[in-house]
C-alpha cells in the first residue's frame, strides 16, 4: 500500500533521514521505532508531503508528488501529528468538521460526527468548548476522530502517546488495537516501543536517520535492537 | 450637537471598521500586513464614485468597486506577496508598499489629483433625526458596513471557507494536511480582503462628499491604528475599535480642534500598545497569527 525508497531529508546542512525503505501493506500495523531525534517525524513529514526529500514515495501503486500535503487527505492519507495538531481555537466540533474538510457527502459527514462522539463519549459534552481546553489524552482523542472523518485508507499516528498520562496511554494503543479490526491500515511512529510492538504487526527501527533494524513485532520484542537503538548498543 | 457628531464619528467608524477588518484578513492569515489595502480602498473609492457620478446607484457602485478591489488585491498577492512568501517578513512588506505606491500614481494619472466629488443632490440630502440629522449617504455608509460586517461574519464562522481560512491562520501545517488548500484559502483571503477594502472606499467617498488620491495613506493608517486597538487575537475587536476611533477622532476635532485629531488617534493606539497590546478585545496575552 505505501513503498519508501531511499527517503532521504535534509534540514539544512543536517541530514535527518539517510536513505530508509519502508513497506506496509493494505490491513497491516506497522510500527516505526526509535529514540528522540532518530528521524521518525521527518520521515513522516516528508511522506505526507509537507517536507522536501531525494528518494520515492508510493502510495496505492501511485508515486506521490512532493509538496502536495493538501492532496493526501483526499487520497485517503491522513497524519495524526506528532502533539496532535488540534486547532485550538476552534470549537471539538469545528475541528470533526475540518476533519471532514475533504468530503461533498455532507449529510453523511453529520451522521460521521454523531458516530465519532458516540465513539469518543469523552468528546461529547465539550462538543462546543474551544478545543484548546481539553486535556492532553482529549485532545489526542479529538485528533484521532478527525483523522477518521476523512476516511482514511492508510492513518499514520505520530507519538500519539506522547505526554499523555498512563492510563491514557493505554487508551490510546486500545483504540489502535480496535483500529485493527476496522481493517484500516496504520502506521504507528512510537517511542513506546514495547507498547507499539505490542499492536503492530511489522516494526522499523530507526537510528540516526537510518534504519537499524526491521522485522515482525514479535521477533523485534524479544531481540536486542531495541534496546540497542534506544540505549545506543554497538553496530 | 454631541448626537449629530456621534453620529458623524459612527459613520467614520464603520468606514474605519471595514479596513480593519480588510488589514486583519490578511494578517491573521499571513502574519503580514499588505500594505497595499490602503490604495485598494482609494481605488475602490475612486471606482464607486466614478460609477455614482455616471448616475449609477449605490447597489451597483459598491459590488463594482468590490470587484475591482478584490481582482487587484489577487494580483498583489500573486506578484507581491507569494513568490516572497519564505523570505523575511519585511519582504513583502514591501513589495505590497511598492504596489501602494504604484497605485497611488495610477491613480493620480487616471483621475487627476484634483479631488473626485460627489454629486451635491447626493451629498446634500438629508434625513432629520429630531435635534440632529443624518445624510443619506452617511445612512448608506452604516447599512452597507453592517450588511458587509454580517456577510463576512457568516463567511468567517459558518461556511467551509472561513473554517479553512481560520485553520490556515491557527495552523498552516495541520490545516494542509487535512486537504485546506492553503495557497487557494491564501488568495480568497486576499480577494475578500480587497473587496472589503473596496467597498470602504465607496463609502468613505460618501462621508467625505469627495475622494482624492492621497485618502488611502492617511485611511489606511487609522485603519492599522483601529486593529490595534481591536486586538491581535480575534478580528471582531475592530467592530468596537472602529466606532471607538471613530467617535474619538470627530469629537477631537469638535473639542481641540483638527490640530489634534491625529494626536488623539495615534495616542490611543500607543496607549493601547503599551497597556494592553492584545487589544480591547483580545485574551490574556497576545499570541502570534491566530487572528481569522
Amino acid at each position: 500500500m505505501l513503498e519508501v525508497k531511499g527517503l532521504s531529508v535534509h534540514y539544512g546542512p543536517i541530514h535527518a533521514v539517510k536513505g530508509i525503505d519502508l513497506r506496509i501493506d493494505r490491513g497491516e500495523i506497522v510500527a516505526l521505532l526509535g529514540a528522540n531525534g532518530a528521524g521518525k517525524t521527518t520521515a513522516l513529514k516528508a511522506i505526507v508531503g509537507l517536507l522536501p526529500y531525494a528518494g520515492e514515495v508510493w502510495y496505492e501503486s501511485r508515486r506521490l508528488p512532493q509538496g502536495a500535503a493538501e492532496k493526501m487527505a483526499r487520497r485517503g492519507l491522513v497524519l495524526v501529528p506528532e502533539g496532535r495538531g488540534i486547532l485550538s481555537r476552534m470549537s471539538v466540533e469545528e475541528n470533526l468538521w475540518m476533519g471532514a474538510y475533504v468530503r461533498r457527502d455532507r449529510s453523511a459527514v453529520v451522521r460521521d460526527i454523531a458516530g465519532m462522539i458516540e465513539r469518543f463519549p469523552i468528546l461529547r459534552e465539550r462538543r462546543n468548548a474551544p478545543a484548546g481546553l481539553l486535556s492532553g489524552g482529549e485532545q489526542q482523542m479529538l485528533a484521532i476522530a478527525r483523522a477518521l472523518l476523512a476516511r482514511p485508507r492508510l492513518l499514520v499516528l505520530d507519538e500519539p502517546s506522547l505526554g499523555l498520562a498512563p492510563l491514557m496511554v493505554e487508551r490510546v494503543f486500545e483504540i489502535v488495537s480496535d483500529l485493527r479490526r476496522t481493517g484500516l491500515t496504520v502506521l504507528l511512529v512510537e517511542q513506546k516501543a514495547r507498547q507499539a510492538l505490542s499492536v503492530a504487526d511489522r516494526a522499523y527501527v530507526i537510528e540516526l536517520g537510518r534504519v537499524s533494524a526491521a522485522g515482525p513485532a514479535a521477533e523485534l520484542a524479544h531481540g536486542s535492537a531495541l534496546a540497542d537503538a534506544f540505549l545506543g548498543g554497538e553496530r | 450637537m454631541l448626537l449629530q457628531q456621534l453620529i458623524n464619528g459612527l459613520t467614520l467608524g464603520a468606514v474605519y471598521t471595514l479596513i480593519a477588518l480588510s488589514f486583519s484578513l490578511v494578517m491573521g492569515i499571513l502574519g503580514v500586513l499588505n500594505l497595499a489595502i490602503a490604495e485598494l480602498f482609494m481605488l475602490g473609492g475612486y471606482c464607486g464614485l466614478t460609477l455614482i457620478i455616471m448616475g449609477h446607484s449605490v447597489w451597483l457602485a459598491v459590488p463594482a468597486a468590490m470587484a475591482v478591489s478584490g481582482v487587484l488585491a489577487v494580483v498583489v498577492e500573486r506578484v507581491a506577496y507569494r513568490p516572497l512568501r519564505d523570505a523575511p517578513m519585511i519582504m513583502p512588506l514591501l513589495s505590497t508598499l511598492a504596489f501602494s505606491i504604484i497605485f497611488q500614481n495610477v491613480a493620480v494619472n487616471v483621475w487627476g489629483s484634483d479631488p473626485l466629488q460627489l454629486p451635491d443632490a447626493l451629498a446634500d440630502a438629508r434625513l432629520s433625526l429630531g435635534t440632529a440629522s443624518i445624510g443619506i449617504m452617511q445612512l448608506a455608509v452604516i447599512v452597507v458596513t453592517v450588511l458587509l460586517v454580517v456577510a463576512l461574519g457568516v463567511i468567517v464562522q459558518s461556511t467551509k471557507l472561513g473554517r479553512g481560512l481560520r485553520a490556515v491562520a491557527e495552523n498552516r501545517e495541520v490545516a494542509r494536511i487535512l486537504g485546506a488548500p492553503a495557497s487557494r484559502l491564501t488568495t480568497a483571503a486576499f480577494a475578500l480582503s480587497g473587496s472589503l477594502a473596496g467597498a470602504a472606499g465607496v463609502l468613505i467617498g460618501f462621508h467625505y462628499a469627495a475622494i482624492t488620491p492621497y485618502v488611502g495613506v492617511d485611511t489606511g493608517l487609522k485603519a492599522i491604528a483601529v486593529m490595534v486597538v481591536g486586538g491581535s487575537t480575534r478580528i471582531w475587536g475592530v467592530l468596537i475599535a472602529g466606532p471607538l476611533i471613530g467617535v474619538a477622532e470627530v469629537l477631537s476635532v469638535v473639542y481641540g480642534g483638527s490640530a489634534i485629531r491625529d494626536m488623539v488617534v495615534y495616542g490611543l493606539m500607543i496607549l493601547v500598545l503599551l497597556l494592553r497590546p492584545q487589544g480591547v478585545l483580545g485574551g490574556s496575552s497576545m499570541p502570534e497569527g491566530e487572528r481569522v
